[in-house]
This record gives C-alpha cells, structure tokens and sequence, in this order.
C-alpha cells in the first residue's frame, strides 16, 4: 500500500522486472475475478434448474413425461398435463414470427441499404427504440383495450371472410385467442428483429456489394443474390434472438389469449401459453401436485428455451462452416 | 384499482371523523365498556385479495387510533398467505376458503390453529347486451348452470326467453369470462354452482379457486373480467359486488332459494348469513341460501392464526386488533367498502376463538 501511495509521487524509472510483477500480479487478480465471474454464471444456471427442478418433483413423479401430452387441466381433481400450453406457447411464437419476419427484414433493409427516403430513417430508428423500450405490461394493455375490438371488428371477419376456406381462420372470433397474441408478440419482438438484422446487413462488406453493382445488377438483384446470402447466419440469429423473446413473454400475452386450456386449429380460439398459465394461477397454487405441475411447466418452459438455442446454434454453426471464404 | 382508491379515501374520511368527533367513539360497541389498549407491536399477515380492501381500510383506521401498533397486510393470494403462515413469516394469514386438512396437518395439525371469519361478500353476474338494461335480465339457477357448462350459447335461447317475458334478448352469441387466477371469488361461484346444478359438480368435480371450465375465456382478476365484460358485446361473467357497483355495469338479478329474483347486495349476503347461522370454518359454505331476500352466491372471508404465541405482547396486540376488526368497531369499514357486517352469531364464533389463543398457557384476549 505504502509503496503505492510512494510510486504515485514519484514513478521509479521502468526497471523491467518489478513492473513485469506487478503487471503478472494484476493480471492474476484479474484472471481470478474473471474466473470467478464465469463460475457465477454457471451456479446460478445450476442452482437455477435445480431450485425449478426440486418443487416440480411432485409433479414430475405423478404425471411423469404424460404431462407432455395431456390435455388435462383440471386443479379440482388435481389432473394436470401440459399439451395446451406447449401448443398455445409455439403457436403464438410462430405467428409473431410469421408476421415480424418479413416487415422486420424489410424495415432493416431499409435502414441498411441506401435508399431513397433517406430522410425518414433517424424517425424510424427513433421509433424503433422506443418500440423496444415500452415495458410489456403497457403493451399489453393497449392491445386489451385497442387491438382485441379492432381485431374482433375489423381484421378477423376481413380474414375469415377471405381466408375462411383454411381451418385457421374458421369459428367464431371474439377478439381474443392464438392471433391477436401473435400479433403483439410481433409488436414486442419486431424491435430485436430489426436491430439485429440491421446491424448484420450493415456488416456486409462494401467491396462485395460494388462488385455486385459494379457487375450490372439492380439493387434489388443485389441484395436477393450478394447480401442476404452473406447476411444468412446473423439474420437467422435475429430471428432465433427473437423467438426466445416470444416464448417466454408473459403479461401482454396473458391480457390477450384468452387463458382456456385447449387445443384449436383456428387462430381465432382462445388458448394458453405456459408463462402465463405460471403467471395466473401461481399465488393460489395449493398442494405439492399443484404447485409442482407449475413448476414443472417452467421446466417445459426452460426446455423448449434449451431446444430453440440448440437448434440455433447448429443451424449458425451450419452456415458458417458451409460459407467459410476460401483462402 | 377503484377500490384501493375508495378504501384509502375511506380510511381518510374516517379519520377526520375520528378527528373530530366522538363519532367513532373508543369504546366495546357491545359492551359499552372501553376497548382494550393494545401493546406497541408490528404486525404482519398476507392472504387473500378479495378482503385485502377491507383489511387495508381497517389497519389504517386502527393504526390511527392505536398508534403503537402498525399492521401491515401483504396481498399474494389465499395460497401465499397459507404457505408464509405454515412457515411462519407472518402473524396471520387469511383465506377465502378455510384450511383443509392437509394445510392444516402442515400448521401443526387443526387444534394448533383459529380459523375466523373476517368478512362478509357476495357476488353478481354482470353482463353486456345492448337493449337489456341494468337489473333487467334474469337468471336462474338451471340458467346460470346452462350458461357456464356451455349448454345456453345464444342469449335468445328458450329457457333464458321464457324467464324473461317484457324483455328482447338478441339473437347473440354468449361469451362467459371466468377468472383465469385462482381465487376466493371463484370459489364461492362454483361452490353456489356445485349447489344448484348435479350437472355442473359432476362435470367439475365441485368448488376450486381455479377450475377447468367447460366453457369460456379468463381474465385476470375481479377488474380483469369486469373491463373484459364491459368491453365484450354479449359477455355475462361473475364479479364481486363492489366492482360491479363502483363501474356501473349492469347486473342480473338472481333467483334465489325462496324464489324471488333479487339484486345482489350487502344486505342479501346478510341475510344468506343468517339462514346459516351457526357456520364454522369447517362448515362454511352460504350459498343458496333459505330467505327471502338472501343474495345466492355469498360467501365468508377468513384469518387464520395459531393458537399458541411465542411472543407474549405481539400475540396480544394481534388478538386485541383481531377482535376489533371482527367487533362492529371494526366491521363499519367492511360495511362502507360493500362487504357486509359479520352477523352477531359469527362474531360471537370470532370472538370464543379468539380467547383460545394463548402464550405461555395463558388467554391473550381480556374480554369477558
């Protein structure tokens, strides 16, 4: 310490060997911390699955893997079973990608590439980030109150209407249910699509792009053939980015789907997610089969998390290898 | 929401009154003689929402008048304020639906602990159809069973008509909205529905603070379904009075035992009380209930605590703030928020109980 306090006054000239101590010295101090930190983050991931694990005991050795496939959700008999929600949290994820895919690729490309309306990019950058920064629950309630009467009058009779032929868009709609959460589940994870895909396409690098231009294609030629190919890893990481976002959103969710336990081909029915069947019945759950059928939904929940990325990261690791430049 | 506001505004008002008058005298309102001055302590319960705005109103008004003993109460539902009694993170819990024998067993087995009733509610079906004004429609029992097991789908259905002669109900869809979280207010829905219709029991299996429907969309919470109802055309679901009140929407009227079509109200789950005097934690259940202007789907709110305290002056502050809040004394804040008054008979119940509670062997409770 006194030596600190001595060397701040006055530096003693660079002498080599005490200055290479102290910096191995501090290098090891950093190198503990470090380690340390990356211990943390995996006994919290460990503690994490286990305290989830521990109270879903119950659960799993009553019901077992048929929780995956019951249809059941009855807590007066205590006969619980997961299918519903699996169904209504993939359902809704793949609706919001559905529809935040190709307006969040257009809005990227847009911000990306040269364009002509160069003047309403810095608005919409700005909305975007706004976007990303309104909390869920307000989400939520805007589409509670706006989206649910705009989708009951207007959209889904115009779908049913056109559309009514496919068994998605067939029965009665009250405005709630697998569409309308889609839709905000869009709303949320249009931001993280964007930005991603944005800064990925901005990656691209300026030589292959002129060559492109410079070998006679159009822009558009240009982008379908030179940039989105190049872009394909870091694209497919948004929308996977996105899709872990959707799976485990919860109170927008909650305000929109209807929370009915079942099964339905049309986007117009109501149904469940997992987050939120957690969410709702989570402060009466009374008795262990109860409480441990919610907690073993979280399990599910985790699972489904631990697939997406799995898939993400060989479908990423797939694309590199198969794209890795020729020296 | 509304109601939090209402029950702080409340306690507000009451304590100007208490300001400045001998309005709100400190004296046993049924004895006459002075309530007990309890000792300084804090303390904690958690439970149930359905009393949580009464409870709230009451702590603030009795903090005002015994500054020494501050009382917080933390929401979190029925299930919460049972697991954090049995661990003992709180000095009382409260239920909407009493111990059953499993929780119980876990407090240390049903003679550990006192059950008693905190308040009195009852429940309305409020409903949303153009053309049919407030307190028009009427339902009865096989109707309100029909609706919720999915068998009347259309407000112009044949039974619902014939029941209602004078009014045009719409060739409509019905939407029933339920509560997707589990709670008391459901409870005492399916209990009334699991006494009026054998259908329903054996379709659900009886009463549950969440239940699998046959039919219908949840929504969160007694304002969750109520602004999900005034915002649904053709949609009938079940709140607890005082949201239906405090929003104006339009309510059924109900057919009770006797067979009279009443408005839910305060002074019906009164009477509903009374046809059950003598009701107990194990014997709880007023719905459907004999006389005629009973409210049919009422029900009771409940505090838990255990008999024996460890700490001598906290257990006694929280017998001598219990027995206020069960005492006229404390009641008033029910009655004003749209709960109705513990009757005499379950007051005395609260009370017996209440003496029972000891530390060191010895009563907490100095009443005679």
């Amino acid at each position: 310490m006194s030596m600190g306090t001595a060397e701040r006054v006055a530096p003693p000239p660079l002498a080599g060997t005490s200055r290479r101590r102290r910096l191995i010295s501090g290098d090891r101090v950093f190198e503990v911390i470090a380690y340390g930190a990356a211990a943390l983050i995996l006994l919290i991931a460990v503690v994490f699955v286990i305290a989830l694990f521990i109270p879903a005991l119950p659960a799993i050795t009553k019901f077992g893997l048929g929780f995956f496939v019951s249809r059941t959700w009855d807590p007066v008999r205590t006969q619980f079973g997961a299918l519903p929600a699996i169904y209504g949290t993939l359902l809704t994820s793949a609706i919001a990608l559905v529809i935040a895919f190709p307006i969040g690729l257009g809005a990227a490309l847009f911000l990306a590439e040269d364009a002509r309306l160069r003047f309403l990019r810095g608005p919409l950058s700005f909305a975007i980030e706004l976007l990303a920064g309104i909390p869920s629950v307000v989400i939520g309630l805007w589409a509670f109150f706006v989206l649910t009467p705009l989708m009951r009058d207007n959209v889904d009779p115009f779908l049913s209407h056109t559309l009514g032929f496919l068994p998605f868009f067939q029965g009665n709609a009250s405005g709630y249910g697998f569409l309308t959460a889609g839709v905000v589940l869009a709303i949320m994870v249009l931001p993280i699509m964007i930005a991603l895909s944005r800064d990925v396409i901005r990656a691209v690098p300026r030589a292959l792009r002129e060559a492109s231009l410079a070998l006679g294609a159009t822009n558009a030629e240009t982008i379908w053939a030179v940039i989105l190919p190049y872009a394909r890893v870091g694209i497919t990481g948004a929308v996977l980015l996105s899709l872990g976002r959707a799976l485990g959103e919860t109170i927008a969710v909650t305000m929109v789907i209807g929370n009915r336990p079942e099964i339905s081909t049309s986007l117009f029915a109501s149904g469940y997610t997992l987050p939120s069947v957690i969410a709702n019945e989570f402060t009466e759950a009374v008795g262990d089969v109860y409480l441990g059928s919610l907690f073993y939904l979280g399990v599910v929940l985790v699972l489904i998390t631990i697939a997406v990325n799995v898939v993400a990261r060989l479908l990423v690791w797939r694309f590199a290898a198969s794209e890795t430049p020729a020296p | 929401m509304k109601r939090v506001l209402i029950a702080l505004s409340l306690g507000a008002s009451l304590l100007l009154a208490a300001c400045g008058g001998s309005s709100v005298g400190v004296t046993n309102p049924s004895t006459g003689a002075p309530l007990i001055t309890p000792p300084a302590a804090q303390l904690t319960g958690a439970g149930a929402t359905f009393p949580a705005p009464f409870i709230d109103a009451a702590r603030f008004a009795y903090n005002k008048k015994f500054s020494q003993v501050t009382v917080n109460y933390g929401g979190g539902g029925s299930g919460a304020g049972i697991s954090q009694l049995t661990k003992k993170v709180v000095d009382f819990g409260a239920s909407d639906v009493p111990l059953k024998a499993s929780e119980a067993a876990a407090m240390g087995g049903s003679d550990k602990v006192i059950q008693i009733a905190s308040t009195l509610g009852t429940e309305s079906l409020a409903y949303n159809l153009d053309g049919v004004a407030d307190g028009r429609l009427k339902l009865t029992p096989n109707t309100i069973a029909g609706i919720f097991l999915g068998k009347i789908t259309k407000w112009n259905d044949p039974a619902l008509v014939a029941d209602n002669s004078g009014v045009s109900l719409p060739n409509q869809d019905i939407r029933v909205v339920h509560r997707s979280d589990g709670s008391g207010t459901t409870y005492i829905f399916t209990d009334y529905l699991s006494n009026v219709s054998a259908d329903w029991k054996a379709k659900t299996g009886g009463p549950g603070k969440s239940i699998s429907w046959p039919v219908g969309d949840g929504a969160q919470g007694n304002a969750g379904v109520a602004t999900r109802i005034t915002q649904t055309p053709g949609a009938i679901g079940y709140v607890e009075l005082a949201y239906v009140l405090q929003t104006k929407m339009k309510q059924a009227l109900l057919k009770n035992r006797d067979g009279n079509f009443v408005i839910p109200s305060a002074a019906g789950a009164t009477s509903a009380a009374k046809a059950f005097a003598g009701s107990t934690p194990s014997n709880f259940s007023i719905v459907n209930a004999p006389g005629k202007d009973s409210a049919p789907i009422s029900g009771y709110s409940w505090i838990i605590v255990y008999k024996d305290q460890a700490d001598k002056t906290k257990g006694t502050a929280l017998v001598d703030f219990l027995y206020w809040l069960v005492t006229p004394e404390g009641q008033q804040y029910a009655v004003n928020l749209h709960y109705a008054a513990l009757p005499s008979d379950m007051v005395s119940f609260d009370t017996a109980a209440l003496k029972t509670v000891t530390s060191g062997g010895s009563a907490l409770l100095s009443v005679s």
